[in-house]
């Protein structure tokens, strides 16, 4: 490979390594785990360099990183789990993981675990389609190349998602000031 | 407080829209009629407007949840690493 493609890969892959790292760590869970997603996704990413048109790298990359970890489950164990039970079945480390900044902690506390409970509550479907638009802040179009459906799909799923987290928190949680 | 059809329409369109109007995603953006639209409802219906609210504090909400799979600085660094190694390895 010369320099040029070299630049080129480095170009696309840098800026999005944090939100793949994200997407491999709902994923897998593991953060050692999730590091391997990603190098094996990048390997294959480059690989595979020649077929991508330039546009949406983000895109690009998160459909790599989906059929890696598929592969990769596939060959560590024979019988798979659903895929994306994994990713709707997140739970929050409390404790595992950084401190939480200093604006995570203005999330109040009853607020943060009536929304967990909520989120539990989901189906796994709509609750990955959540996970992905709202909590890690993909597109429509990169939240349908993480779970291999439509963008039409990602919309209806993620609609009906809010609507229903939008209840189960009710207006007392979500509007505390306004009247009812 | 009794509602005239066309404003109940109008909350119904509204309705369908409110999402795509916060996300302005690019695979689905209103059009600029539709925002004025839509934009022109809101200043006059206080349910489309907390409807609008809450979907704002719900995703706000959302972005701050703790539960989220945040990677460590050192995860982007290692792997940052590894893009360099691979990018390098195969200039020579
Ligand atoms: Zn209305």
């Amino acid at each position: 490979m010369d320099d040029a493609r070299a630049r080129a890969f480095r170009e696309h892959v840098e800026p999005e390594i944090e939100v793949m790292l994200r997407v491999a760590l709902s994923l897998t869970r593991e953060r050692a785990d999730a590091e391997d997603l990603v190098q094996e996704s990048l390997i294959r990413a480059l690989r595979a360099l020649d077929s991508f048109d330039g546009r949406h790298p983000r895109a690009w990359l998160l459909t790599i990183v989906r059929r890696t970890h598929l592969n990769m489950n596939r060959r560590r164990r024979p019988d798979p789990v659903g895929d994306w039970d994994v990713l709707g079945d997140q739970r929050p480390a409390f404790g595992a993981g950084t401190a939480p900044s200093a604006e995570q902690a203005h999330l109040d506390a009853t607020l943060s675990s009536r929304l967990t409970d909520a989120l539990e509550d989901l189906d796994p479907k709509f609750r990955s389609v959540v996970v992905l638009v709202d909590v890690h802040d993909l597109s429509y179009a990169e939240a349908a190349a993480v779970l291999d459906v439509p963008v039409g799909t990602v919309m209806s799923r993620l609609s009906r998602a809010r609507n229903r987290l939008r209840a189960a928190l009710g207006p007392e949680f979500l509007t505390p000031g306004r009247p009812a | 407080m009794k509602q005239s059809l066309r404003q109940m329409i109008t909350c119904h369109w509204t309705a369908k829209r409110i999402q795509r109007y916060l996300d302005a995603d690019p695979s689905a953006p209103l059009t600029a009629e539709e925002v004025a639209r839509l934009e022109a409802h809101l200043a006059e219906c206080e349910r489309c407007t907390r409807v609008t609210e809450e979907h704002r504090v719900l995703h706000r909400a959302l972005s701050l949840w703790p539960g989220a799979a945040v990677p460590d600085q050192r995860s982007v660094e290692r792997v940052r690493s590894f893009l360099d190694e691979l990018t390098d390895g195969s200039r020579s």
